[in-house]
């Protein structure tokens, strides 16, 4: 098992209130498993993305990643597990765009501290893998949406994380290169990759194994397809 | 490899906002050229008040005329003469060279040509206390002295003055103040000192002088050159005695001379150009701290900016560490660009002033090492902050940011 919450909670200050984004989830992940959290804005499912991927801690419950307690772990510590066992793809791409393709594939396992020969070949081992091999020394503005998209989906998968977190991945770019990105998400799932999408849309939804609803900070239903 | 991920970042920052970074390295440019020129000008400045002192040979004293005043009334300048140098140089005890002088200037005439031009008359030890060396001919000799011969060496300048060369001026006879003079020597090239330019007068003996062309034994002050390892107050007191026995002065009376030294100058302007420098210094040390300021702010406009990136940074995988050093890398660097500016601009100044007053030029190595050095840590205090502020950025937040 990859993932398991218990009773995750978390609540923000806002103002004098506090309110409760999500309230209570239980949800357990298992390796090669290909999910898409579906629900509507302020449902809870960035802030679930964000407590998953570890770019914030739950106010309780418990959080394990592999089997290790995470939501007790430092900034640093954290840092680490991002860095390793998490890969990011968003809607913006956010690519630095003064960087070329490899550059900002480079990035993840140089805060890593790889050797930076070893850490070359990888990462042009992985932007031939999303089919950018001719296009490695080009910047992002020099790219389409949807090669940016790639260059970042190779970015992600570059230290080999445990999972890869997508949000509204497609949301920017139209509908043929939507098919392209999806595409590329099946092909990694099938080769063992974890994958969690977060999306609004049912057609991208439909395209996962796994359907998890979220509204007013509960899992509303979860359904295998 | 973090290290040079943070040099790269932010070479291509400081590039991509290449006037606000330059606006804002401005007053470290400022600051450092100003330390380079003022420490470097100043530096200067002694090395050429050390060299022409050098040029004196060990250490001078200079005795002159004074007032002689009888209680309260003045009664006028008693002159030096001629005899109080004999009888100065009569005197051993102290191994000192008396060398007294008269200068005037006087009509010189060569050909066509006609020119008005310094007249030194000097003893022939004169040559040897300043270290002037010939260039061609001789120079001129007790014999020459005692024999009030109307013989002339002149300075390396003086022949084109004349219009001619060396080769034709050498033995020729030159008229000064309407009298004819053989040019028995020439001197090589000595450049200026600063106060007088050797290159530019002409050399007489100095009873020749006295006697032939300015028609008075008066002298205008006479030099005492004495070796490092004599005492200067003993020396002073030395002279003061064989003065006022020779001009008669009582006890209880004033001396009708002064005695100066010219190592005292020396030490009074390097003291005046030492808190001048200090105080230059101090005003561009707050310079560069404003700076630094600058720097700060605008920093704190970068992380500002660029929370989105940091949020990125974060979320694959820099850690705390990681983004400190990105952004302390990036001010001490701005820092550091703008030091580097300013020392190129300091250098200009004071390779710039040092040839209009032709002095020695060199490099302020202490300053530029620690100019450069104070600019990097002004960039390393102002960016420490800043540098804070994003590494401390909610990475959640920050990626959503807009």
């Amino acid at each position: 098992m990859i993932i398991k919450t218990t009773e995750l909670k978390r609540s923000f200050e806002v103002g004098s209130e506090t309110v409760e984004a999500i309230k209570g989830i239980n949800l357990e992940v298992n390796a090669g498993e290909f999910i898409a959290i579906m629900g509507p804005s302020g449902s809870g499912k960035t802030t679930l993305m964000n407590i998953i991927g570890c770019l914030d801690t739950p106010t309780s419950g418990e959080y394990h990643l592999n089997n290790k307690l995470v939501n007790e772990l430092d900034e640093d510590e954290l840092a680490g597990i991002r860095n390793k066992e998490i890969g990011f793809v968003f809607q913006s791409f956010h690519l630095l765009a003064k960087n070329s393709a490899l550059d900002n594939v480079l990035l993840p396992m140089k805060y890593a501290g790889a050797n930076i020969e070893e850490a070359t070949i990888r990462a042009k081992h992985v932007l031939d893998q999303v089919g950018l091999t001719d296009r490695m020394s080009h910047g992002p503005t020099e790219l389409s949406g949807g090669q940016q998209q790639r260059v970042a989906i190779a970015r992600a998968m570059v230290n080999k994380p445990s999972i890869l977190f997508a949000d509204e991945p497609t949301g920017n770019l139209d509908s043929k290169t939507e098919g392209e990105v999806m595409g590329l998400f099946k092909e990694l799932n099938e080769d063992g990759q974890t994958i969690i999408v977060i999306t609004h849309e049912e057609e991208i939804a439909k395209q996962s194994k796994r359907i998890i609803n979220i509204k007013d900070g509960l899992i509303e239903s979860d359904t295998k397809i | 490899m973090l290290f040079k991920e943070s040099l790269i970042s932010a070479i291509s920052s400081i590039r991509s906002n290449s006037i606000r970074s330059f606006l804002t390295s401005l007053a470290i440019i400022i600051g450092t050229a100003a330390v380079i020129a003022v420490i470097g000008i100043g530096s200067s400045a002694e090395k050429a008040l050390e060299e022409s002192i050098d040029d004196l040979g060990g250490r001078t004293l200079y005795v002159a005329p004074g007032q002689n005043r009888r209680g309260a009334v003045t009664k006028g300048i008693i002159p030096l003469d001629i005899k109080d140098a004999e009888a100065l140089a009569r005197y051993t005890d102290h191994g000192w060279e008396i060398s007294p002088t008269i200068t005037r200037n006087r009509q010189v005439k060569y050909g066509n040509a006609n020119i008005n031009q310094r007249i030194g008359a000097y003893l022939p030890i004169h040559f040897g206390v300043r270290g002037y060396e010939l260039e061609s001919g001789r120079l001129f000799d007790e014999d020459d002295n005692l024999g009030r011969k109307r013989v002339v060496v002149v300075g390396a300048k003086i022949p084109t003055e004349l219009k001619t060369s060396s080769r034709n001026i050498l033995n020729k006879e030159i008229l000064i103040a309407g009298t004819s003079y053989k040019v028995i020597g020439i001197l090589k090239e000595e450049g200026s000192t600063g106060w007088q330019n050797p290159d530019e007068e002409l050399y007489i003996p100095l009873l020749t002088g006295a006697q032939r062309v300015f028609g008075t034994p008066n002298v205008d002050s006479i030099n005492v050159g004495i070796s490092n390892d004599v005492n200067v107050d003993e020396v002073m007191m030395s002279i003061e005695q064989i003065l006022r026995a020779k001009h008669d002065i009582g006890p209880g009376q004033d001396n009708d001379f002064r005695i100066s030294d010219y190592s005292q100058f020396a030490d009074l302007r390097r003291q005046a150009t030492g808190i001048f420098t200090l105080l230059i210094a101090a005003i561009a040390g707050i310079s560069l701290v404003v700076g630094g300021i600058g720097v700060m702010n605008i920093m704190l406009v970068s992380v500002t900016e660029r929370t989105r990136e940091i949020g990125l940074r974060k979320a694959l995988g820099a850690t705390h560490r990681a983004i400190m050093l990105q952004f302390i890398v990036e001010a001490v660097l701005l820092c550091v660009i703008g030091g580097l500016i300013g020392l190129c601009f300091g250098i200009s100044i004071l390779w710039i002033t040092s040839s209009l007053f032709d002095w020695p030029f060199a490099l302020p190595f202490g300053a530029m090492v620690g100019s450069i050095t104070f600019s990097a840590l002004v960039g390393l205090f102002f960016g420490i902050w800043p540098a804070r502020k994003a590494a401390k950025l909610d990475p959640a937040t920050s990626l959503r940011y807009e």
